[in-house]
């Protein structure tokens, strides 16, 4: 998408018009004191004014944006806007200015032939989807006299993720025994992959203490995924909740489950996200919560 | 608001002090080193982040300098009053600047100031100087409108220069059609400075200073033929009052002049007189007529007197007949008037005509012993005479023997009031350069000369210049260049070295400014509306072109906007994968309309493998560079010439 001329609106700078009362006394000035040479300067600087206007909308116009794209964000927090910028003028554009909306807007500049990818934050509202509209590019270079700006009209739509509450603890692994770590491990269940170096954050239990013990560096047993200890979370067991709470204490679990690295499975009415853990499973159950729709 | 780089502050900054060094010679001699002082604190303090003064100390700083201007000026309005005070405030003001505002201040104050100097002077050698100076501060409201990493110096004095060069016409064509109102909006003070120049009136020593100045007094272009030098003599001011040591002008009419009667050649001239204070238009000897302008007038002794003050430029037209005489006798009142000597005064003078009178048979005998007597009587021309006292005609006479002009033309008149013959001393000009690049004849002030007009029957008044009796040279002096302009080759011409033709072009390059720029007015404009084919020669018509003019000149200026975009689409990295997918088409497969590059790439290599090995790296690097962060132009160069690479040996 290029940006063109017609809809690039602009208008003087509450600088701007300081600087047009300044030229206008200095006219006066030169017309009274009858001096060709001072009348001369006042319009040169007149002419730089204007020309700079010139230089402020070119600063917009012609600008293209190759590509567009909104990451998903919870809801009430900010999210992130990608915007790819090319500049193929052999002018830099300066003092770009990207506002979406209420969230402080992103300063950038484009060198000549150029292209790079903005990055600005939008304010996300609630629970589902949202439109990102009301995308303002601006700029007041050359000399910050004047303001051009336009309206991106993207087809850009977020998706808002419920904001994770926590109300109640994690379910405990369903289809289970309570057993401890060294029976699961005596038993079996667990799929013992390999060995990889400690981790602050590792549990001790699992650290190879006999391999320790011949000599080698701290290692900490890896399992792959814990087999068959997966967690549901289901809607149903929060039927006590209010539909949004219980969405959001949802999306806290998600995020628990992932933060532990548990394999976990989504139950909504009519909807099921199978057992399995990772950036795609989080964003499927979190896209599958913020699309929830009581029937 | 982030902080104002230093590069940023260091452009402001040497935008202020051009300025203040341009007002430099009329401003209060604290204004440089208070704004020197200010600087170099502002920039002290932002290296070294150290505390800016504080309140208080502002005020009390506000205080001494506004006083220190009422003292130097005795009021704070007025260009040179008003532009130290601007001095004085914008260094104050770079005691507190943090924000962008400050800085805009105190750049506009700089403009403000480069405006007072252009004001205050308008030499032609100041013209580059203002250049850069505009050029500097455009600089600096271009760095200041970068934000917090301003380019490079040079993109910046580019970026600047662009917009100046762009700006310029806009300019020209509203200075050439904006309607010049004669008359001020408010009283404008007048710089009562005396012009150096011919005064009101004469004591011997009043003139010694003058000739030491080269300031131009007048211009004058010739219609045709110029007089030859011994016929230069450009009047001024008459005297007739003499107090034994002054001459003085008299104001008011004694008596018509009387009726002259031309003969000979006239010399048809336009005269540009420099502002003086005598208020006398200068002609030469003897005018016909005056200007047809307001309020000037002819006065009894043939001067040309302007009853507005002539403090600026001033242009006239006259002709001018050197030979000339009037059958009239002259009027009592002015016989009177030019007989009169101080009583009791110059005794030995006195006796020195009455004996010189009884001696000679006739006036015109009496006048040429008196010239007789000056010219063998061992005087001397010097431009450092000693100083006379009160009998000063008797003491150049019989004691000093060493006078200027004004020595001469003073005892010359004496001896013939004294002797019965009306006299009175004429102030002007004798002589005068040629300049054959501007073809103008400069007379400058140091051409400032005293003679004197004797009154004899029959012939009416006739220049008697005793100077040229005792010193012949002086009549000289300017020859030379006057031959050389007149086209003579004379031997006495001396070979003009490229010296003395590089300052003629100088003084002709700023006559030329002068005329056609610092005096540019309303019938300038009428003359060019003219030039352009134009009937109406009216306001409304100058208007008219300058509305068509600036909105062509808008125009253009959008017009280059949408050449430049217009050419925008096709990129180097468009034009690049075009070309790398035209050849992709030709030698295995096009590109299907939902394929990206890599998806694309990977097909063409599971069709043509002996490709993949190069068109892989080749599409992600193109997507890197269309999808990724952010590319250079290096790195498109570089894929731009992989591809041509590509697509060579493709086609083999």
């Amino acid at each position: 998408m290029t940006l063109h001329s017609r809809r690039i609106y602009i208008l003087p700078t509450r600088t701007g018009l300081v600087a047009a009362a300044l030229l206008f006394v200095m006219l006066i000035a030169s017309l009274n004191y009858d001096n060709n040479l001072a009348l001369l300067l006042s319009f040169l600087l007149c002419g730089v004014a204007l020309v700079s206007m010139y230089e402020c909308h070119r600063t917009l116009s012609g600008l293209q944006i190759s590509s567009a794209q909104v990451e998903s964000a919870f809801a009430h927090n900010q999210g992130e806007l990608l915007l790819a910028f090319q500049n193929t003028s052999d002018t830099a554009r300066r003092s770009l200015r990207l506002r979406v909306s209420a969230v402080p807007p992103k300063w950038f500049e484009l060198a000549p032939h150029s292209a790079s990818v903005v990055r600005a934050r939008y304010q996300a509202l609630a629970r589902g989807r949202q439109r990102i509209d009301r995308l303002q590019l601006s700029s007041n270079a050359p000399l910050g006299l004047f303001r051009a700006w336009t309206w991106l009209h993207l087809p850009l739509q977020a998706l808002i993720y419920p904001a994770p509450v926590r109300v109640r603890a994690l379910p405990p692994p369903l289809g289970l025994p309570r057993r401890s770590e060294r029976e699961r491990r005596l038993s079996g269940d667990e799929e013992w992959a390999s060995l990889r170096t400690f981790r602050d954050s590792d549990p001790l239990r699992r650290v190879a203490w006999k391999a320790y013990a011949r000599g080698a560096p701290l290692m900490v047993a890896h399992y792959d995924a814990p087999a068959g200890a997966r967690r549901v979370l289901s809607l149903t067991s929060l039927h006590d909740l209010p539909l949004e709470s219980a969405l959001s204490q949802l999306a806290d679990w998600v995020l628990e489950c992932e933060r532990r690295g548990e394999s976990y499975a989504l139950e909504l009415p009519g909807q099921t996200v199978p057992a399995g853990h990772g950036l795609a499973q989080r964003r499927h159950c979190l896209e599958a919560l913020a699309l929830y729709e009581a029937a | 608001m982030s902080p104002i780089p230093i590069s940023t502050q260091r452009w402001v900054l040497a935008g202020l002090l051009g300025a203040v060094v341009l007002n430099l010679h009329h401003t209060a001699v604290w204004c440089l080193p208070v704004a020197l002082g200010g600087g170099a604190w502002r920039l002290w303090a932002a290296q070294h982040g150290s505390r800016l003064m504080g309140r208080i100390a502002r005020l009390v700083v506000v205080v001494i300098l506004t006083l220190a201007v009422l003292l130097s000026f005795r009021t704070l309005n007025g260009v040179d009053a008003g532009a130290s005070l601007l001095v004085a405030m914008a260094a104050l003001k770079l005691m507190e600047t943090q924000q962008l505002r400050d800085w805009l201040i105190v750049l506009g104050a700089s403009l403000f100031l480069l405006l007072a100097a252009c004001l205050d002077a308008q030499t032609l050698w100041r013209m580059p100087l203002y250049a850069a100076e505009v050029w500097l501060l455009c600089t600096a409201l271009y760095a200041l409108g970068a934000g917090a990493r301003p380019p490079a110096a040079a993109t910046l004095l580019r970026s600047s220069g662009r917009n100046l060069l762009l700006a310029l016409p806009f300019a020209l064509l509203l200075f050439l059609c904006f309607p010049r109102l004669s008359g001020s909006l408010w009283s404008v003070p007048k710089e009562d400075e005396a012009v150096t120049g011919l005064g009101q009136e004469m004591s011997p020593g009043s003139i010694s200073q003058l000739s030491e100045s080269d300031e131009p007094a007048l211009r004058v272009r010739f219609e045709g033929e110029l007089p030859p030098q011994a016929e230069r003599y450009w009047r001024g001011p008459v005297l007739h009052r003499f107090d034994g040591v002054t001459w003085r002008r008299v104001l008011g009419e004694p008596g018509p002049p009387p009726k002259l009667e031309f003969a000979g050649r006239s010399y048809r001239y336009e005269v540009t007189l420099e502002p003086n204070t005598h208020g006398a238009l200068i002609a030469l000897e003897l005018p016909r007529g005056i200007p047809a302008q307001p309020s000037v007038y002819a006065t009894f002794d043939y001067q040309i007197m302007s009853s507005k003050p002539l403090s600026d430029v001033r242009s006239y037209q006259l002709e001018s007949f050197p030979e000339h005489h009037t059958e009239q006798s002259l009027d009592p009142i002015v016989r009177q008037l030019d007989l009169t000597l101080p009583r009791s005064r110059n005794p030995r003078s006195l006796a020195l005509a009455h004996s010189l009178r009884d001696s000679a048979s006739d006036e015109r005998a009496f006048v040429k012993a008196v010239l007789g007597y000056l010219q063998h009587g061992g005087f001397e021309y010097t431009l450092t005479p000693p100083r006379l006292g009160t009998n000063s005609v008797d003491d150049l006479l019989f004691d000093t023997h060493e006078g200027f002009c004004g020595h001469y033309a003073s005892a010359f008149a004496t001896l013939m009031r004294a002797g019965g013959v009306p006299a009175r001393v004429v102030t002007g000009y004798l002589g005068g350069e040629w300049n054959r690049f501007g073809g103008y004849l400069l007379i400058r002030q140091s051409n400032a000369h005293a003679w004197t007009e004797v009154w004899l029957d029959g012939m009416g008044w006739v220049r008697i210049d005793p100077t040229a009796v005792v010193a012949p040279d002086r009549l000289h002096r300017d020859l030379d260049d006057s031959l050389a302009g007149m086209g003579a080759s004379d031997g006495r011409v001396r070979t003009v070295s490229w010296l003395a033709d590089t300052l003629q072009l100088w003084q002709a390059a700023n006559a030329w400014w002068r005329d056609e720029f610092i005096d540019f007015n309303m019938s300038q404009q009428m003359h060019l509306l003219a030039a352009l084919g134009l009937k109406d020669r009216d306001l409304e018509s100058l208007v008219a072109v300058m509305a068509a003019g600036a909105t062509l000149w808008l125009s253009l200026l959008a017009w280059r906007g949408r050449q430049r975009s217009a050419a925008l689409p096709r990129d180097v990295l468009s034009r690049s994968w075009r070309a790398l997918e035209r050849a992709l088409t030709r030698a295995a497969t096009p590109r299907a309309p939902h394929e990206g590059p890599i998806a694309y790439s990977e097909r063409v290599a599971g069709e043509r493998p002996e490709l993949a090995a190069t068109l892989r790296p080749l599409a992600r690097h193109y997507a890197h560079l269309r999808y990724g962060s952010g590319s250079s132009a290096v790195q498109l160069q570089r894929f731009r010439r992989a591809v041509r690479f590509f697509t060579a040996r493709l086609r083999r």
